[in-house]
């Protein structure tokens, strides 16, 4: 009962921020924080998805149960060092290729801050 | 014209769907396919017959190695033909078509490389156990060569082209590609020099240890090999030859 609880709060969360990095995806200016809200968003709800998962593997405790968790655990390490790696590279490549970054425009009557 | 867009996806999301309910229930054992005598023989007696508890395994590289044999050729013959169209051995034209971007090779990056040392030998020894655990669990010889050839593709990306290149010259890549067909017939051979049918694998336990259901499942570890060979240098060979031009001098 408590580890369902604990599961379902994860997996809510981990939705939760895949939304949010879906919605940056969607509403943000330019390329690079696009990207951001890309890597932030979808490193952190994979890693709580995973570990809602990985927790509900323990439901029935025995060794095998504790291996295919600790698999589940070593898919989100996988994705948690190659997800911002990839989003750095593709960062970098923008960045090398003269891609300027997004600033707000000052609005008249307003001094440029 | 999206509006024109939503309804044809609508229409053909419903089509799709309508048509769920005319497929057979998910393992009906009275499904066409199910039904037929000969998936019955592969799901009741491959374990006796084989001892190899993937059947699909089983089925691919025993039951049909004959076809998986050259299924392998496939993969070589695309790798060679994409050497003979896009390779180019000529140095003289090299600085032509180059945007001026390119000349000037950017500075390597450290987060990119260090990772990728990181995770380059975790990648090729899950792509090992995955080759070798073809027979036991989900997997093979296609599955593991791809990663494995991934793993070459990632290094070349985070360094350079050069890099796998002093490793793994082009001229290595192509013998290895070779191999993996050479050791896939050369089973096929043994058995026919043995006294067998071609790729009838029990004969092999004459000179492997074991009993010749033993050497079914044995032999298809080998053939297994053989093809993750073929597949890990031609996934390699055809990434340097598109993402260089052809030249083999610098990649990304």
């Amino acid at each position: 009962m408590v580890l369902n609880i604990i599961c379902i709060t994860l997996v809510s969360l981990g939705i939760l921020f895949f939304l949010g990095g879906a919605v940056g995806i969607l509403r943000f200016p330019d390329f690079y924080t696009r990207m951001h809200a890309a890597g932030k968003g979808d490193t952190i709800s994979i890693f709580l998805i995973f570990l809602g998962i990985a927790i509900y593997q323990l439901h029935d405790f025995s060794v095998a149960n504790i291996l295919v968790a600790g698999k589940i655990l070593f898919i989100s390490l996988f994705i948690m060092l190659t997800s911002p790696t990839s989003t750095h590279a593709l960062i970098r490549a923008g960045y090398e290729e003269g891609l300027k970054p997004w600033i707000r425009k000052p609005t008249k009557g307003q001094p440029d801050s | 014209m999206k509006i024109l867009g939503l309804i044809s996806i609508c229409i053909t999301g419903w089509l799709l769907l309508s048509a769920v309910s005319d497929f057979p229930e998910w393992g009906d054992p009275h499904s066409p396919a199910n039904s037929y005598q000969v998936s019955q023989h592969y799901i009741t007696k491959t374990f006796a017959e084989t001892s190899v508890p993937n059947m699909v395994t089983a089925v691919l590289a025993d039951y049909r190695g004959y076809d998986t044999m050259f299924e392998t050729v496939v993969i070589f013959t695309a790798g060679i033909a994409i050497i003979g169209i896009l390779r180019r051995y000529d140095s003289s034209s090299n600085t032509i078509n180059k945007p001026e971007s390119f000349t000037e090779k950017p500075k390597e990056d450290l987060i990119i490389r260090t990772n990728c040392r990181l995770l380059i030998p975790i990648i090729q020894i899950f792509a090992l156990y995955v080759i070798a655990h073809g027979h036991l669990s989900p997997g093979g010889g296609f599955q593991g060569g791809v990663i494995f050839g991934a793993s070459f593709i990632l290094l070349s990306l985070a360094h350079d082209l050069k890099t796998v290149q002093k490793k793994l010259p082009e001229g290595r890549i192509l013998t290895l590609a070779g191999t993996g067909i050479l050791i896939y017939a050369g089973f096929g051979f043994a058995t026919i020099v043995l006294g067998n049918n071609f790729l009838d694998y029990s004969i092999l336990s004459k000179i492997m240890l074991g009993t010749p259901i033993e050497a079914r499942s044995h032999s298809m570890l080998g053939v297994e090999i053989g093809v993750a060979f073929t597949v890990a240098a031609i996934m390699f060979s055809i990434y340097s030859n598109l993402v260089s031009g052809g030249k083999m001098k610098e990649g990304l």
